[in-house]
């Protein structure tokens, strides 16, 4: 181990769980979570979710903590330690994450191209830009919303199709750039500079979070939308579904199998207590959650209520004019008794509305689920630019949004870094700062296909197909190797060294018996699911209807599809294979050795 | 002469008379040359709303009359050239406007159009209202002109924090270069103690804070004869 004499530490193990707490929350929190809850009964899917927690989460979060802190080495070393025909686990990790770190910076590049845009005294996104003849509104927004107008066509400039690909978009290569010279700014010096940056990277979008509560809930109609949230609907807990998207979240959620926890467990001491922090990072990941989602609800009853109302006021408007009532008359709260009104005494002016009389309801407002960067970018900037002082709220949005975004981004590349550092022959040639540029530049400027017109669409593929189902794969296999091929035993013995007591019998059964069969679990489902699925097809947008439609992928991107998800698992078996031809030539050339000395 | 007088006299009486009658005709709904206006006072002035009464339909009156002068550059329209009918509760009626040199003929719509296009925002501000509270029905708004500054402001903020993050990492940069220099400098001139103490060594993660017995080193150089 005489490598590791100068290896960087954390200053203190606050900074590791920071670290871990910064790169575990992040934006699935906000926009994957309170969707899901939504889709799968409310308050009910709480129940699946911690019982995966308890289940699945922690205890692969404390396996991956143990052979970071263990190994003392980023994801490939400590596989090729563990066992050297598995040695390919780090490295289908390592493809993996530089995947991630390719497609995860340019949601933050989005996110600073919103907060720039928020200086302004009227949100670009709040109306319609004017056409050019100043007759009136531009056409694709007039069809859609001017939050949709302005993340689809000024964001983006988005193509018809993932087939057109067009040139770059400058403002968001420029925002591109900023975020990945702002990562490099925070990873320059190894550890030691991102142990400093993590401190507020963890804790402040928690500030912003509660200040966002406080705004939140008392926003007028906030309290439809929570007590939507929470009203359990049970029902939902029969569905296979609703225990799988657990799972999964779960797993996602808490960033497994990317090797980052590897690469920032191997940077403690090596007596660091890490089953609590196992535990208490697991714990803060999943309440941010739930924190999160009651803001999200709150947000969402506001914006189901402004927009109910409006309906409301459009029709009672419509109305009035054609009835030519005097304006008192018809107010928000009896608009519905008038209508039932007004059709009963004057019946053929009333059919002459035809289909211009909208119908207003609350509950279809609320159930429009919208998870991902469409709730982000869209949902959350339509609601914020109805709330009082928006700039405010808008900036103190983004800049949550990219101290979550950065966390993870750290997390993220840190995995990439310090498997490449601990490579002897990486670490003789060039110094960690050049190391850190150079993948840095390397990400950045295969990152920058995605700002072209067509970028968003090869996002959603990565964000779809890169990481989901190798993760998968790599964490039963990191799961089945630990417990069965390195032996539970062995693992015992490890940890005992590191912490002082023995593993308990919840880590054993969890690791050794439940945690395989769950994970086997949801991969059979995933296999199955995409089987089933047919022809892989993707949301396109279209500019003359003004909404997205679904688009299949045509063969060269199946076909990139089929590569992604070959290239980091494939690693596995091609590693395996490559370390017993090595074994073996080495064998047969001792042997020949043998030979000739015995012979000579 | 009396008789002819007299003639006259009761010609224009009868003209008079039938004038408000032949304008009544002239304006009515759907008139070709007639435009329908909505006014939505409570919506735009709240608990502040007036009442619309006569003298508020005097006043619509003679801003449309000081519309129509704005445009045509003259002087000689006045409130009686502005026709008025078929009012609702809703506040909505339709008006027509008549020519002062001949009563009887209306002025065309596309005029009318422009006349009001041009004096729009006087005619709002003499009601306290707005291009959607005050409608012309037909005659849309002109929109604001959009303001293009010559630099996007999104680019400013975007300068500042990007100067930032690169005065940040160059100073970073330089530091730690300065350090390793200082380092290396003073490397030199302590000598054999640096390399003494790094020979300490970590084992296991648990450092050794036994003092190194120099009795040990390897220091043949200095006794090579």
């Amino acid at each position: 181990m005489g490598k590791d004499a100068a290896r960087a530490e954390w200053d203190n193990p606050m900074q590791f769980v920071l670290a871990c707490v910064s790169y575990a929350v992040g934006l699935g929190n906000v926009w994957r979570f309170p969707y899901l809850c939504q889709m799968h009964g409310g308050g009910g899917f709480l129940i699946p979710y911690l019982l995966m927690l308890v289940l699945l989460g922690v205890p692969l979060f404390y396996m991956e903590l143990a052979i970071g802190q263990k190994m003392r080495l980023g994801s490939i070393g400590a596989w090729r330690a563990i066992n050297p025909y598995l040695g390919g686990v780090g490295l289908a990790s390592v493809v993996t994450s530089m995947y991630l770190c390719l497609y995860y910076n340019v949601i933050n590049a989005w996110s600073f191209w919103y907060l720039f845009h928020s200086f302004q005294s009227v949100l670009p996104w709040a109306e319609c830009p004017v056409n050019s003849n100043l007759t009136g509104h531009v056409e694709e927004c007039e069809r859609a919303t001017p939050t949709q107008y302005f993340f689809y066509r000024e964001t983006l400039d988005i193509s018809g199709s993932i087939e057109e690909n067009g040139g770059i978009h400058m403002g968001q290569a420029l925002c591109l750039l900023l975020a990945w010279m702002i990562v490099y700014l925070f990873i320059v010096k190894g550890v030691k500079s991102t142990g400093k940056v993590v401190y507020f990277t963890a804790t402040f979008p928690y500030l912003v979070l509660i200040i966002y509560l406080i705004r939140g809930v008392t926003l007028h109609g906030a309290i439809n939308g929570v007590k939507y949230m929470f009203t359990p609907k049970m029902e939902q807990l029969a569905n296979p579904t609703t225990w799988i998207n657990a799972a999964t979240q779960i797993f996602f959620s808490l960033g497994l199998g990317f090797g980052s926890l590897i690469a920032f467990a191997s940077y403690n001491q090596y007596n660091n207590n890490f089953e609590k922090q196992a535990i208490v990072v697991s714990m803060v990941n999943s309440s941010t959650s739930i924190f999160a989602s009651i803001v999200t609800f709150s947000i969402y009853g506001f914006k189901a209520t402004f927009n109910y109302e409006s309906c409301l006021e459009r029709v009672r408007l419509l109305l009035l004019n054609t009835f030519d009532l005097a304006e008192d008359t018809i107010s928000l709260e009896n608009v519905i008794h008038w209508i039932a009104e007004l059709n009963r005494t004057h019946p053929e002016q009333f059919a002459s509305l035809g289909g211009r009389l909208e119908t207003c309801d609350l509950e279809a407002e609320l159930d429009t689920a919208v998870e991902g960067t469409g709730l982000a970018f869209i949902v959350y900037s339509e609601a914020i630019k109805n709330m009082p002082v928006s700039q405010l709220w808008s900036v103190l949005y983004f800049i949550m949004l990219l101290l979550l975004g950065m966390g993870s981004m750290l997390g993220n590349v840190i995995a990439v870094i310090t498997p490449l550092s601990d490579l002897k022959f990486i670490s003789r040639y060039m110094s960690t700062k050049t190391l850190n540029g150079l993948v840095c530049l390397f990400c950045l400027l295969l990152g920058l296909g995605f700002t072209t017109h067509s970028g968003n669409y090869w996002f959603t593929m990565f964000n779809d197909y890169g990481a989901t189902f190798s993760l998968l794969f790599i964490v039963l296999i990191e799961v089945i190797t630990v417990c069965y091929i390195y032996g539970i035993k062995r693992f015992e013995k490890d940890v005992e060294d590191m912490l002082g007591h023995r593993l308990n019998c919840y880590w054993k059964i969890m690791l050794a018996g439940v945690s395989p069969i769950l994970l086997i679990a949801l991969f059979i489902f995933y296999i199955v699911n995409y089987i089933q699925g047919g022809t892989p097809t993707y949301q396109a947008w279209n500019k003359e209807l003004g909404k997205s439609v679904v688009t299949e992928y045509p063969p060269y991107a199946q076909a990139f599809i089929g590569l992604l998800l070959a290239s980091s698992v494939c690693c596995i078996p091609l590693t395996a294979l490559y370390t017993y031809c090595k074994k073996r030539n080495l064998a047969s050339g001792k042997r020949e050795r043998t030979v000739s000395t015995v012979s000579a | 002469m009396r008789c002819l007088r007299m003639l006259v006299r009761i010609l224009v009486l009868l003209y008079l008379a039938g004038a408000p009658a032949l304008a009544q005709t002239l304006c009515q709904p759907n008139a070709s040359n007639g435009y329908r206006v909505r006014i939505s006072i409570k919506t735009a002035l709240g608990n502040q709303a007036y009442e619309w009464n006569e003298n508020e339909m005097f006043l619509f009156r003679a801003t449309m009359a000081f519309a129509m002068r704005r445009y045509y550059k003259t002087e000689t329209y006045n409130v009686d050239n502005i026709i008025v009918c078929n009012q609702t509760r809703r506040v909505s009626f339709w008006f027509v406007v008549i020519s002062p040199e001949n009563p009887t003929m209306l002025i065309p719509k596309a005029d009318v159009e422009k006349a009001v296009s041009m004096s729009r925002h006087r005619i709002n501000n003499a009601f306290l209202l707005t291009d959607r509270t005050l409608e012309f029905l037909g005659i849309y708004p002109t929109l604001a002109e959009p303001v293009n500054p010559d630099t996007p402001p999104w680019l400013i903020v975007f300068g500042v924090v990007i100067g930032a993050v690169f005065a940040g990492i160059i100073a970073l940069l330089v530091s730690s270069l300065l350090q390793k220099r200082r380092k290396e400098k003073g490397m030199m001139e302590d000598g054999q103690d640096e390399e003494d103490r790094q020979m300490k060594g970590v084992e296991n993660g648990i450092n050794l804070d036994g003092i190194y017995n120099r009795g040990f080193t390897d220091d043949d150089r200095f006794t090579k004869l």
